[in-house]
């Protein structure tokens, strides 16, 4: 049952991220990315890790695609954009990136199927052991989490001024 | 929770790095940064994947605390990120990433 | 006793007092300060003689301190005083002395007055360390030191380049013969295992070579060829000629009594060596012979009055070589004094005529200056004298005693004896011209002597030094060496010994024929016929040396270097660089600022890395 729902929910992920990735217009490629974001979601249920599904969506689909979408936005593209877009996204531009991205593919796979098979244990992992383990082995890399927020945080601060080559900073 | 099939590594490892690969062609095909930048969010999201299926292969939680670091550095990559749009936006009216390559010799 | 390396002491404390304020005094200071060093040193020197003559003349020395101590090698600081130093320091010192009086006096109106004294304080300090050195290590320093200051001082008007190319050109000779010397050194430290002088000599003749050997032959040459630079013999005696280009107070006394003597020292020194079997002391007899007839009929055509000295100094160091050539050690070593005082007499009156001329030193547009330059005249009269060896002159009594010693030499005796009388006439002659052309004769230019008393008190002392110098030289020079040398000078009335005496006065008479004022006309006339000028030209060249020098060392030099302008062995350095400027240009065309263009590198290089990792490891 699990296995089917995972096959639909793979073939959603990859359809929708090869859509969000060729859209003209910005803001159709973020929801599209939600669409993909969600989909991944599932498959972290499916694997046993509600939590994980959980913090997907509310914070990457939630929270930074919402930032995304609000930076497109301010930014006013409006239909030169989409023009300009379609000017640049010529079929010949693509030939290059694919050949790349296959010899990648191709070389993964073999790296993958070279290594012995196994199956998903199926059992859920609770947010309780997460719980448990963030605050236990893991407590410094929490801490240095939260100083890379910080860090992005004044960063984000920093850049978003305005007139920031006349002020001095 | 039912496990009467359970699904085999291989396949989300499969799942994980044709995500990453599409996001590389999008990193490599795209000109506008808001369209890099999403490819690269849903690389991370594929290796975000791998980690939570090898969680999963164990039974145990650290698979997950790796996809929760994940989500942190991609936040403040993404604002920072952004925050740098912004700029080039205003400074160079346009969001073409080949517009700011100054930096060569 | 202790004070002997007080010695060269207190010209070194000149030196330094004058280098470091360094022009900032005032000249009278400054004349005190070098003069003065020098005289100190002639006291010191003084009271060290009569101490060391009190203790029957024995052979002391004194350490000073460890120079290096490398492994076995352990060179001293060491001074060392005997007759012959005892002879080369009162020379040096006292001539020294009198001379620095003298340039007291004209150099007055040069520029560099502090410099010109600083260096001639080095110079005697070098000179002093060179004498009293007891290791060959010391000797070389001081002979070194006396070569920087010679090129510092030939060069000392250095505004114009002529006197650079002459500096450059005596510092460049005489280190061809340094090198020489070098090997020698090189050698001899090999062989005998010490550079003390007195430890090597004396390991030499008595236990390595007591019959000789080519080794020591060798070491003798290489010796000898150090000797003949620093003392401008054949073939290295092309640079002394230009080197008046030097004030000349330096010519005085660096070129014509103390530093071209030290080959001759050097040679004196190394008696041990030489006296063993093996043609090592024929080769320098005959050096010496050369020298001096080729500097004798070079110095008969001249017409710079310097220069005529300076070829003059060139054959009478010749005769010195050739005194220790033929055995007459002691003979030479007197001579070697005696020429001290009559050469730098001769030199400081010529530098006195030439002042009051006006810095002219063209012998042809002077000419009546007896009269008008009294005591100029007079000491040139007195240093000719003895130049020429005339009887009872201090030169009569050392180069007759080296003729005579000569005459009973071995295999050459004859030949030998009969050379140095021809070339003894050749001296009196030219000595006249000289004479005849510089004093007597039409007023040419007009002189203006404004000599004060520190110019000619120095020339008074030195014409009664060239008078009696004989009589107590004699005494100090006797026993230097245990050799018959100076019995030759008792009398007996052989032809060999009347005609040495006569041929000089034979030559200064047909010399005042032949240049007198009224048969000048004739001479011109031989001297401007077509064999007349081609021969004077050759020997005005110094018999073609410097073309030769030129031909075969000089052009082939400046050819190969033009060959090499690009510098064949810099072009290895310029391709390195060339390579490294090329994959520069190569490597930059990656970093375009593109920003894909990065990230597609960065993909490439991640499935290079992936292939690696999957396929090979």
């Amino acid at each position: 049952m699990e296995y089917i729902l995972f096959i639909i929910a793979a073939a959603i992920t990859i359809g929708s991220s090869i859509l969000a990735l060729t859209r003209l217009n910005a803001s159709h490629a973020l929801i599209y990315l939600v669409v993909t974001l969600l989909a991944l979601a599932v498959i972290f249920f499916l694997l046993g890790a509600p939590f994980a599904a959980a913090l997907q969506i509310v914070v990457y689909a939630g929270a930074i695609v919402v930032l995304f979408l609000f930076v497109v936005m301010m930014l006013n593209l409006g239909k030169s954009s989409v023009e300009r877009e379609q000017r640049w996204l010529q079929p010949r531009m693509w030939y290059g990136p694919a050949v790349l991205s296959a010899i990648l593919f191709a070389i993964l796979c073999v790296a993958i199927y070279d290594s012995p098979s196994s199956d998903t244990t199926g059992t859920m992992v609770s947010p309780k052991e997460v719980g448990t383990e963030l605050f236990g082995p893991y407590i410094i890399a929490v801490e240095l989490a939260g100083f890379l927020l910080l860090a992005g945080l004044v960063g984000a601060y920093h850049l978003g001024r305005r007139y920031l080559s006349d002020r001095r900073s | 929770m039912g496990n009467a099939m359970t699904i085999p590594v291989d396949l989300v490892m499969l799942l994980a790095i044709a995500l990453f690969v599409i996001g590389l062609f999008g990193v490599l095909t795209r000109r506008n940064i808001i369209f890099i930048l999403i490819s690269i969010e849903v690389m991370m999201n594929a290796s975000a994947l791998a980690f939570i299926a090898a969680g999963a292969r164990w039974g145990q939680p650290d698979g997950q605390i790796m996809f929760m670091f994940i989500l942190a550095i991609a936040a403040a990559e993404v604002a920072i990120a952004l925050g740098l749009v912004i700029q080039l936006a205003r400074r160079f009216n346009t969001l073409d990433i080949d517009a700011a390559s100054e930096l060569n010799d | 006793m202790q004070f002997l390396p007080y010695i060269p002491l207190l010209p070194l404390l000149g030196f330094l007092i004058l280098f470091i304020t360094e022009g900032r005094l005032n000249k009278i200071s400054v004349a005190l300060i070098g003069a003065g060093s020098v005289g100190i040193a002639v006291l010191i020197a003084l009271l060290v003689g009569i101490d060391f003559y009190n203790q029957e003349a024995t052979p002391y020395s004194h350490q000073l301190w460890t120079w290096m101590s490398v492994g076995d090698f352990q060179p001293n600081i060491t001074l060392y005083l005997d007759p012959l130093a005892m002879v080369m320091t009162g020379v040096i010192t006292g001539v020294g002395f009198l001379i620095h009086t003298y340039a007291t006096g004209y150099m007055w109106e040069e520029d560099g007055y502090s410099r010109f004294f600083a260096y001639m304080n080095l110079f005697v300090f070098a000179m002093l360390m060179l004498v009293l050195g007891d290791n060959l290590l010391v000797l070389f320093l001081g002979w070194e030191g006396v070569g920087l200051c010679s090129y510092l001082l030939i060069g000392f008007f250095h505004t114009e380049p002529e006197n650079g190319y002459a500096a450059r050109k005596a510092f460049v000779v005489t280190r061809v013969g340094d090198t020489f010397m070098a090997l020698g050194l090189f050698l001899l430290f090999r062989e005998v295992g010490t550079l003390e002088i007195q430890s090597a000599v004396e390991t030499a003749t008595t236990t390595l070579w007591p019959d000789g050997s080519t080794m020591n032959t060798a070491i003798c040459l290489l010796l000898l060829g150090g000797a003949i630079g620093k003392s401008a013999q054949v073939p290295l005696q092309t640079w002394l000629p230009d080197a008046m280009a030097g004030p000349t107070p330096v010519s005085a006394l660096i070129h014509a009594a103390t530093m071209v003597t030290a080959g001759v020292y050097l040679v004196a020194r190394m008696q041990g060596l030489y006296l063993l079997d093996g043609p090592a002391l024929d080769i320098v007899a005959v050096v010496g012979l050369l020298t001096l007839v080729i500097a004798s009929f070079t110095a008969l055509v001249q017409t710079d009055i310097k220069r005529i000295l300076a070829f003059s100094t060139m054959s009478q160091i010749g005769y010195m070589f050739f005194a220790l050539g033929v055995g007459a050690w002691s003979a030479g070593i007197f001579h070697l004094m005696t020429h001290a005082f009559f050469k730098a007499l001769l030199f400081l009156a010529s530098g006195s005529v030439i002042l009051a001329l006006h810095h002219e030193q063209n012998i042809f547009k002077m000419g009546g200056l007896a009269k008008k330059l009294p005591v100029p005249f007079w000491s040139m009269a007195i240093g000719s004298a003895a130049l020429a060896a005339l009887p009872l002159t201090s030169g009569f009594f050392s180069k007759d005693a080296i003729l005579i010693t000569a005459e009973q030499h071995s295999d050459y005796g004859l030949l030998f004896w009969a050379v140095a009388v021809l070339a003894a006439f050749m001296t009196s002659l030219y000595t006249m011209r000289m004479m005849m052309i510089t004093f007597f004769g039409d007023l040419k230019t007009e002189p203006h002597d404004h000599s004060k008393a520190n110019m000619w008190m120095p020339l008074l002392v030195l014409c009664a030094l060239s008078i009696v110098g004989g009589w107590f030289g004699f005494e100090v020079t006797e026993e230097l060496f245990a050799d018959k040398g100076m019995k030759a000078l008792e009398f007996h009335f052989d032809p060999i010994a009347l005609i040495t005496m006569l041929v000089p006065i034979a030559g200064v008479i047909l010399g005042y024929y032949l240049f007198r004022p009224q048969n000048r006309k004739s001479i011109e006339k031989i001297a401007n016929s077509t064999a007349g000028h081609n021969l004077s030209r050759f020997f005005f060249s110094g018999w073609g040396f410097d073309w030769l020098y030129d031909q075969i060392v000089v052009k082939p030099f400046v050819a190969i270097a033009k060959l090499n302008k690009s510098d064949v062995v810099d072009s290895i350095y310029k391709a390195i660089t060339a390579i490294m400027r090329y994959s520069y240009n190569l490597i930059v065309i990656t970093q375009n600022g593109s920003l894909r263009w990065y990230v597609l590198n960065m993909s490439v290089g991640l499935a290079a890395i992936a292939l690696l990792v999957v396929f090979v490891l």
